[in-house]
């Protein structure tokens, strides 16, 4: 289907082409994986060896990818390490894929990633072994999971050293969490800082025989504090807790700076995935407003599940012609009027929600500005299964809105 | 155009079933995004008002979804009155944070210093488990002192909660603060809140679909996840956007044919009434997916509405067509 709301915006082609982190975020249910997969492969077809990476548990990746759960070799869920999806699937594809393009997936396990990250700080047996039977930290690990930005930016980063892949395309969880992406290498950091370490470092461990008085008058207070919130029962493991990680605070550190450079490097782009709707609008507003606060290389919108009424709408003025020929293929003359004027009603109805997604798009348009993309996606008749599909998605996306815009301002990877 | 409800099956009855969700004190509403969480929170709170109830609707860590349905905008930590017999809150961690140290240590020096201690501060805001934990212990505080058992400031109190990994989080907690702290008061919290989620009588989890594929497996492993691990029945399902009416096969038919030969007049007719007829077709598949595992009479249904943003007339019109399973 050709774009309906042509206007000129950057291609999103550009960004495809050029920057090496592409961060979609969104509010929940407005088809941030599903766009996310259809950029990847627009951009493994442009010739680049790119990563889509999840860290929805759900399998919507696996089956926008047209992978079929645990058939035809593929896996019953996405793995934690780059699962390779093209060339595999590529004589599936409208044409041939490039020298050099390749598509890869996978699904982050924050429970797995921070059980890695913490083995990787805490390189001293002994101090890992500390760390693994404390009880704040085994009852706090598995609920990483729930909170798993700062992981999926830890292992970017780290394949991004690696060097293979041209492209990461990250989906991210739905908006709250998103904030929290930018937020989560400060918070991590501000969690496990210096004054944080030092302070819980006076708390006795556990079979320490050393008194509170060894604290200053606030801290002694300040510890009074968290006995009452915990029980004093609880406060040898919270100090041992945090004992175990304080050699490891520089290196912790520097990877939080470096994870947070990276969102902010000039060939990242933060992509917003929306629908029409109120409410959708509402909340694509203010991520754009906090992106910009933040300062974040803003790309632009993806506008997906605009209604487009059929075309040229029915009339009230062709009820009479419809209702012939209904008659002409085999309808009562009573059931021919009838059913015209029912759909006569369905095409008004539905060119209501045509007229307010359009109203939607055009704000958005106007958001973004001439300098963004602002792609807007047709409402499809069902979920995307093959890749064959996906292709398609993406190039509907890559083309709506497409006027050459030499001035980009994204740096040559 | 032929139906206008879904077909029920003997079992259901979705006046009982909302009526029963009603009678409890909690109603967790939850799903993926964009399936209408917030839409069915504002109508199970108007059904409740409607029995003169007082409800509080509590949102968390989220731009309110609930406020403008009731046309305000402003809601923050506080209940603050958006309808009649209807109190609306909305909270962030740092506000959970702030009620559970006001509580716990009740002097308001010793509060200042908690919350403006950089260690405390850190250790809450950045460990994943400590938000959902605050959150449930100011609903769990909330539903006890105010509800049937307490001082009856509230007879219902409904959740709109951010996502279904939240949700599966939040049940965790009991648990997690048992096993971390063994004894202390968060103990006895951990007990209290397990007894409240846990007990059919007085929690209705309440999931939130729409007539895809994806949206109705992902609630189908949600209800199964949640069963297995803490043996949690969903109260009710709510399929929403179900399209309420189709163009029969004849008719389909003939459009077809007609559309054949005089493509240029009809194709757009035809089109609009396989779109329609698709829907339909497709909100009957996922009613039957739905029935198929889930215990007799919980499902329940909303129509699709031709329109994008709701108003307090749409959403007491929607709360009769749940009650009449009009769908």
């Amino acid at each position: 289907m050709k774009p309906v709301h042509p206007i000129s915006h950057l291609p999103i082609g550009d960004v495809l082409r050029k920057a090496r982190l592409i961060v979609a975020c969104g509010s929940g249910g407005v088809g941030k994986t599903t766009t996310s997969a259809a950029l990847a492969l627009q951009a493994a077809m442009a010739g680049r060896r790119v990563l889509v990476l999840t860290i929805d548990p759900a399998q919507r990746l696996l089956q926008a990818l047209g992978l079929k759960p645990g058939q035809d070799g593929a896996p019953p869920h996405l793995p934690n390490t780059p699962l390779e999806v093209l060339p595999r699937l590529a004589d599936q594809l409208p044409q041939p894929l490039p020298p050099g393009g390749s598509l890869h997936a996978m699904m982050l396990d924050a429970s797995v990633a921070a059980e890695q990250m913490v083995d990787r700080l805490l390189g001293d047996a002994a101090n890992r072994q500390r760390v693994v039977q404390n009880r704040v930290y085994r009852a706090f690990l598995p609920t990483l999971a729930a909170s798993p930005e700062y992981f999926a930016l830890e292992l970017i980063y780290t394949l991004r050293e690696r060097g293979q892949f041209d492209l990461m395309v990250l989906d991210t969880p739905p908006m709250h969490n998103a904030i929290d992406l930018l937020h989560a290498s400060n918070t991590l950091s501000s969690f496990i800082n210096d004054r944080v370490l030092k302070w819980f470092s006076k708390i006795p461990l556990p079979g320490e025989k050393r008194g509170f008085s060894i604290l200053g008058a606030g801290n002694s207070m300040a510890m009074s504090v968290l006995g009452r919130l915990f029980g004093q029962d609880a406060l040898p493991d919270i100090a041992q807790f945090f004992a175990a990680f304080q050699d490891v605070l520089p290196k912790l550190r520097d990877r939080t700076q470096a994870t947070d450079r990276m969102l902010r490097a000039p060939d990242t782009r933060f992509l917003i995935v929306t629908a029409p709707g109120e409410t959708c609008l509402r909340e694509a507003r203010h991520l754009h407003a906090e992106l910009t606060e933040q300062a974040m290389p803003f790309a632009g919108f993806v506008v997906n599940r605009v209604l487009v009424a059929a075309q040229p709408p029915p009339d009230a003025t062709q009820v009479p012609e419809v209702v012939r020929a209904l008659q002409a293929a085999g309808l009562s003359p009573e059931r021919a009027a009838d059913a015209a004027n029912e759909v006569l009603e369905s095409a008004q109805d539905l060119q209501r929600l045509a007229d307010a997604d359009a109203h939607h798009v055009h704000a958005l348009q106007h958001l973004a500005g001439s300098e963004r993309v602002c792609a807007v996606v047709v409402q499809r008749d069902g979920d995307i299964h093959t890749i064959a599909e996906l292709a398609s998605l993406g190039a509907e996306i890559a083309d709506s809105g497409a006027v050459p815009n030499p001035g980009s301002d994204l740096a040559p990877p | 155009m032929t139906t206008s409800t879904l077909p029920l099956t003997p079992t259901e009855d979705p006046d009982k079933n909302v009526e029963a969700l009603l009678r409890r004190e909690l109603l967790l509403v939850t799903g993926k995004g964009g399936v209408g969480k917030s839409t069915v929170a504002a109508i199970l709170a108007r059904a409740a008002a409607a029995q003169g109830k007082k409800v509080l609707l509590v949102e968390f860590e989220s731009v309110s979804r609930v406020a403008p349905l009731f046309g305000t905008h402003a809601i923050g930590p506080e209940p603050r009155q958006v309808a009649p017999h209807i109190w609306a809150q909305s909270l962030t961690a740092m506000d959970s944070l702030r009620y559970f140290a006001i509580r716990q240590l009740k002097v308001p020096a010793l509060v200042h210093l908690a919350l403006r201690n950089k260690a405390v501060e850190g250790f809450f805001r950045a460990s994943p488990a400590v938000r959902p934990a605050l959150f449930l212990y100011q609903l769990w505080t909330t539903v006890e002192e105010h509800g049937p058992q307490g001082d009856h400031h509230w007879n219902l109190v409904i959740c709109d909660l951010p996502t279904s990994g939240f949700v599966a989080g939040m049940y965790a907690i009991p648990n997690m603060l048992s096993g971390v702290f063994r004894t202390g008061p968060l103990v006895t919290y951990a007990d209290g809140m397990r007894a409240l989620l846990r007990d059919p009588a007085r929690t209705g989890l309440t999931l939130v679909t729409l007539p895809e594929d994806m949206p109705v497996v992902e609630t189908l492993e949600l209800r199964a996840t949640l069963l297995e691990r803490h043996g949690v029945e969903a109260a009710a399902v709510v399929l929403n956007a179900v399209m309420p009416r189709s163009h029969d096969a004849d008719v389909l038919d003939a459009l077809d044919r007609a559309a054949d030969t005089q493509p240029d007049l009809l194709d757009p007719w035809q089109l609009t009434a396989e779109r329609i007829a698709n829907r339909r077709a497709k909100a009957l598949s996922a009613a039957r997916r739905l029935r198929e595992t889930l215990p007799p009479g919980r499902l329940l249904t909303l129509p699709w509405r031709f329109e994008r943003e709701l108003n307090l007339q749409a959403i007491d019109e929607l709360a009769h067509d749940l009650r009449k399973g009009v769908a």
